[in-house]
């Protein structure tokens, strides 16, 4: 059995979140709470956790229902890298966001974090 | 000219803000002033980017005002959207934490001397390793991502306004 499949997923308010042992994080909804580093934050580490214990070399996130969110919810995507960059190469999994290029801040917010996590995180657009 | 100058000028002229709101610096109110932005820009400019433009100004200047201001009845939040000719103005209006201003305007500074994405490009690298700090990605957010330019005007009695300015 997958690690992901033991990982729970929290209820957060405006965001549905699912998570799949295949390898798959769904997001669908708006972020716009607060501080969403303790809301999510220690979701999206133990997220990140069980992927490395299942020694993964890929995981998706897909945001294409995430139709908006504020900047501090961007922070935790940021994070999400930088915890990957943490790791040494052997053990890093690529970070994929599967997203949708008619949203802007997708559009915008993925390219940056890209450029920022060379060869970590890669953007898949859907069409 | 600075935006208390340019509002004035806009008055002079004959423009009315579109939309002129007060109201409590309060958090729980965002959401809904944020999608209200939205839906009376697509709906009066009949443009879909400038909606989903001005949603992520209103998000985070709201969010900035509410974080960092003072307790008190005389810290109400004010809201304008102003256009005339080619041009919209997003503002706010706010009574900070005076500690604050000072770190505002060096980031609007540092923002408008910068190329738009490479100041966003270069928020995200900074957040990258301020482990455990705030996000410190919205104003460069703001300028990139709603293609606007960025000015902070103090007025005498203490309150500031961040006013967003871009093409229609």
């Amino acid at each position: 059995m997958s690690e992901l499949e033991q990982v729970q997923v929290p209820e957060v308010e405006n965001v549905t979140l699912a998570l799949d042992g295949a390898g798959t994080l769904t997001l669908t909804g708006t972020i716009a709470i607060w501080d969403p580093s303790e809301r999510l934050g220690p979701f999206f580490q133990q997220v990140h956790a069980a992927a490395l214990r299942d020694a993964r070399s890929v995981l998706r996130v897909d945001v294409t229902g995430l139709s908006f969110v504020n900047s501090s919810a961007i922070r935790l995507f940021v994070d999400w890298a930088t915890w990957l960059r943490k790791e040494p190469e052997s053990r890093r999994y690529q970070l994929r966001f599967v997203t949708d290029r008619k949203i802007t801040w997708q559009r915008t917010s993925f390219a940056a974090l890209a450029a920022l996590a060379k060869g970590i995180v890669v953007v898949e657009h859907k069409e | 000219m600075n935006p208390d100058e340019i509002r004035q000028q806009l008055l002079e002229g004959g423009a009315a803000p579109l939309v002129l709101m007060r109201f409590r610096p309060a958090w729980a109110y965002i959401d809904g002033i944020r999608e209200f932005g939205r839906f009376f820009c697509q709906t009066t400019f009949s443009d879909e980017a400038l909606a989903e433009r001005a949603r992520v100004v209103i998000q985070e200047t709201l969010e900035n005002a509410v974080k960092y201001s003072t307790p008190g009845p005389e810290a109400e939040l004010e809201l304008s959207i102003f256009s005339r000719g080619e041009h919209i103005e997003i503002s706010v209006s706010s009574l900070p934490d005076p500690a604050h201003l000072h770190t505002l305007k060096e980031e609007i500074a540092w923002i408008n001397a910068t190329d738009a994405e490479q100041a966003y490009v270069t928020a995200f690298e900074r957040a990258a390793t301020d482990a455990g700090g705030g996000s410190r990605l919205g104003l460069a957010r703001i300028r990139y991502e709603g293609n606007v330019e960025l000015s902070v005007a103090e007025q005498e009695d203490g309150r500031i306004r961040i006013s967003a300015r871009g093409r229609l």
